[in-house]
């Protein structure tokens, strides 16, 4: 036994040695890396813009070899470690110290900007299924959704739901509103918009919750015991709970990009022109003409939006729920921002701002429009150390850019479906990650009674399966029509047989690795003492 | 001759003969090492209880015994307590323990009394590689995968033993088609399932530790009287090792009091009392400090550092308790010293 211990002692003190001349190395190593260009960056924050933002940190990777990482912890959590200096940047959907908030979030000592990095609309991801087949084209209206997740509408067969579908018939099961547990900018996003358009439903929920009157803006939506809503902490999770198979009925509200990788449905919502619609780019951009921004570039909160213009956009193309959110970057080289810190800083933002916005779409967010993207190349100017290269119109590769300085993304939006209208008719298509998959409505003066019956054949499963069959759906204006679909093959989504047995045999390798040494090291020690191990 | 020692040994004991110990220079320094370890823990305990302390002042004396009795948690308003997530962290632990107990000791038996050589190795060092995974993967497992497989579980438990007050659950009809399983989802159930996993390796590594330290003439005495491996398992390892037991229990009890991203990552926060365990909905004071930490207000930061502090007394006398019990067993006084 004091064998063994003098040995391990010996070890220990070794791995000290071994760790201490790691450290003195990298010291003298890492001033000539601060000569470098580009210093490491990192930030903290959105789970709402993070999928935008991974995606560019892995293309200037990739590109430039810039090391930037970004933890997607929550809009709170990174502006607090923003305002500790722990991070060089932090990406929020709210600014600090937010006027009507129930928090006090005081704007922190460290002189910092707002950057405009990416638009998006708040999703209401769903999972419900009518007679076993899913439901893809629900459609909600502002009242109705700020009562779900008020717990005042509980069962999917409500009166005021069923308004809103004329072409569904909805089962009787529960809704379980799933929300956000962490600190989350989208709950705050999502309880700004309901508390400026729906007071009435917010103040009686603020008052179940026992938050007194009106708990104000909120990133932490309460939770009422004895309600059926689930919390969870992030977005992935969220979504990750809805999305699961055995969840029907639940709802959520998340960034559109989650649903899109989900593969599941959103609801369309109600604008204030009329029409039901989905939060795609375009969708997004032509309300964000609404917004009205903080143009007075000598004001603290300059760049901060105000979305009440876009609640209420009479433009049919509007998603009500859209937003964009910031990325707060300092304004001097304090708690450790380095001028190498600046250029990485500095060049990542003239990166996402013009072509990084490309890809906007594709990951279920929406392109900067122009002035928001300039505004944003000024504030960049602001970074420390940085030395950026300000793009304009021709060069920025913006999608949302046209020479004449208009929104070229708004203004080439498609009007919406006349089945999106308010009406006893409603789309069969898909929304969300299930675009693919359609839904059978009983729509019109023909309308049966079960909807479920006329279900077109094409619905293939997001797995990939093919499905084959005739169906009749009954049109628009009420007239039964024939569809017919081919037998499709999908290209399988497995991983093949050399990927598969690669995984398991590195797998092992795995295995052996960590249990070789303490398994070799015993019984060399017990050969050695010549008595069996002392258990 | 005699008398002459007699009077010398009176001498002696009026006045004792001083003793000094000359120390080697290697002694003064190993002493000088050890004892400064020693004080820089407790000094470092200390000052965390302090810390916590100071900085929670403020709280606990705006809200004086409410403290205790609330169970919302709106410091802002000036309304909070840690009565609901100080009952869901002991909840989350008692299911965590009564799972952790029997499985750890199980494992520790087989492994120390019946386990053939071979396994026995290979055995500790997958218990031992257990204990060294991340808490977080522990959470994710049981976010992704564990919540589901134990759905069924729960709704049995909830059919079958819906009498029993704390295995109800509102909302929850056996045999209505429409009912949601969601109600069984994110309950202190399944987080004390996943704790529990977390601390058993922990838990079975001691009480093998203890176990195999049983003294072998005891053993082969019990053999030699004609005792069944079970027989002498019963009469000689388990009561030697019983410091051992409770003290790996004890260990794990802490740990699961104090376990936060993994519980953080199953629950669903709520600031009641809930006593139905598979019920949706519980807290902890740990996962409450981490989802509430980044978008504290200075109060409520104190009102938290409160609540941490609460968790560090009752972890605090938990511990000192285990070590108590631990150092009274013939074990625990050999190992512990």
């Amino acid at each position: 036994m004091t064998r063994h211990s003098t040995t391990r002692q010996v070890a220990a003190a070794l791995g000290i040695v071994l760790v201490l001349v790691g450290v003195i190395q990298g010291a003298t190593v890492r001033p000539a890396e601060a000569a470098a260009a580009h210093a490491p960056i990192s930030g903290a924050g959105s789970t709402w813009s993070s999928n935008a933002l991974d995606q560019w940190i892995r293309n200037v990777f990739s590109n430039y070899q810039w090391k930037i990482s970004f933890g997607a912890n929550g809009s709170s959590a990174g502006r607090q470690e923003f305002a500790n200096g722990t991070k060089d940047f932090a990406v929020s959907e709210i600014p600090y110290d937010l006027a009507g908030s129930d928090a006090a979030d005081p704007r922190p000592s460290r002189p910092l900007a707002y950057m405009p990095i990416v638009a998006g609309g708040t999703a209401f991801m769903y999972n419900l299924q009518i007679g076993g087949r899913r439901v893809t084209n629900l459609r909600l209206s502002g009242e109705v959704v700020a009562k779900i997740f008020a717990n005042q509408i509980t069962v999917w067969n409500d009166p005021a739901i069923a308004a809103d579908n004329p072409g569904l018939k909805l089962p009787a099961i529960p809704i379980v509103p799933v929300v956000r547990s962490d600190g989350s900018g989208t709950t705050a996003q999502f309880t700004t918009w309901m508390r400026q358009q729906h007071p009435n439903v917010w103040n009686k929920f603020c008052q179940d919750a026992g938050r007194g009157s009106s708990c104000g803006i909120t990133s932490n939506f309460p939770i009422v015991a004895g309600s059926r809503a689930i919390g969870q902490s992030g977005s992935n999770s969220v979504a990750g709970y809805v999305a699961n198979p055995q969840r029907v009925g639940s709802i959520t509200y998340v960034e559109y990009s989650y649903a899109l990788n989900a593969r599941y449905p959103v609801a369309k919502v109600l604008n204030a022109g009329g029409y039901y619609t989905e939060p795609t780019a375009s969708n997004v951009a032509v309300a964000l003409l609404g917004s009205r921004i903080n143009e007075d570039p000598s004001s603290r909160d300059y760049l901060t939006q105000n979305l009440t213009g876009v609640y209420n956009s009479a433009d049919p193309r509007t998603y009500p729920l859209s937003s964009y959110s910031y990325m707060i970057v300092p304004t001097t080289a304090d708690y450790g921002f380095s001028a190498g810190k600046g250029r990485t800083l500095a060049d990542f933002a003239s990166y996402f701002l013009c072509e990084g916005q490309q890809q906007a779409e594709t990951l279920g967010y929406s392109p900067l429009p122009i002035n928001l993207v300039q505004a944003g190349q000024a504030q960049m100017l602001k970074i420390p150390g940085g030395d950026p290269q300000v793009k304009g119109i021709n060069q920025c590769n913006n999608p949302t850019f046209s020479p004449d300085g208009s929104n070229r993304l708004a203004n080439t939006a498609p009007m919406p479906a006349d089945c999106d209208k308010v009406g006893p008719v409603q789309c069969t298509k898909g929304t969300g990650g299930a675009q693919d998959t359609e839904t059978a409505t009983s729509n019109g003066a023909a309308g049966g009674d079960d909807a479920a019956a006329g279900g077109p054949g094409g619905a293939a499963g997001p797995g990939g399966e093919a499905a084959a069959g005739d169906g009749s759906t009954i049109g628009a204006d009420g007239e039964v029509q024939l569809a017919y679909a081919e037998p499709q093959s999908l290209p399988a989504k497995g991983l093949g047989i050399p990927l598969t047995v690669l995984m398991v045999t590195i797998g092992l390798a795995l295995l052996v690795f960590a249990m070789v040494p303490p398994l070799a090291g015993t019984r060399r020690r017990a050969r050695r003492s010549g008595v069996p191990p002392p258990w | 001759m005699p008398t002459e020692v007699i009077e010398h040994r009176e001498a002696a004991s009026a006045t004792p003969r001083k003793l000094s110990t000359v120390r080697g220079r290697q002694d003064v320094l190993f002493r000088a090492a050890a004892r400064s370890g020693g004080t820089t823990v407790l000094l470092i305990m200390t000052l965390v209880g302090v810390f916590l302390f100071v900085r929670g002042f403020d709280a606990i004396t705006d809200a004086g015994t409410a403290f205790i009795t609330t169970e919302a948690w709106s410091p802002n308003e000036g309304n909070f307590g840690i009565a609901a997530v100080l009952f869901g962290t002991v909840t989350i632990a008692t299911i965590a323990i009564v799972l952790a107990v029997p499985l750890s000791i199980g494992t520790a038996l087989y492994i120390s009394e019946f386990a053939p050589r071979g396994l026995k190795r290979s055995l500790i060092t997958i218990v031992d590689l257990m204990a060294a995974v991340p808490s977080v993967v522990y959470g994710l497992w049981g976010f992704l995968w564990l919540t589901d497989a134990i759905l069924p579980i729960a709704e049995w438990i909830s059919t079958h033993f819906g009498w029993i007050p704390i295995f109800d659950v509102d909302g929850f009809e056996p045999g209505d088609p429409l009912s949601t399983t969601t109600v069984f989802t994110a309950s202190a159930f399944i987080a004390g399932i996943v704790v529990g996993l977390m601390v058993t390796p922990i838990a079975s590594s001691i009480m093998r530790e203890a176990f195999s330290q049983a003294p072998v003439g005891e053993r082969e005495g019990a053999l030699a009287l004609g005792a069944t491996r079970w027989g002498m398992v019963t009469s000689v390892v388990l009561p030697f090792g019983r410091g051992g037991i409770i003290g790996g229990t004890m260990l794990g009890l802490g740990r699961a009091l104090g376990e936060t991203i993994a519980v953080y990552l199953v629950i669903s926060p709520v600031f009641v009392i809930q006593p139905n365990i598979l019920q949706t909905g519980t807290n902890s004071i740990s996962s409450l400090v981490a989802l509430r930490f980044n978008e504290a207000s200075e109060f409520e930061l104190s009102a938290l550092m409160a609540a941490g502090l609460a968790l560090f007394l009752m972890t605090l006398v938990i511990n000192f308790g285990a070590s108590m019990v631990i150092a009274r067993s013939r074990s625990g006084a050999e190992s512990e010293g």
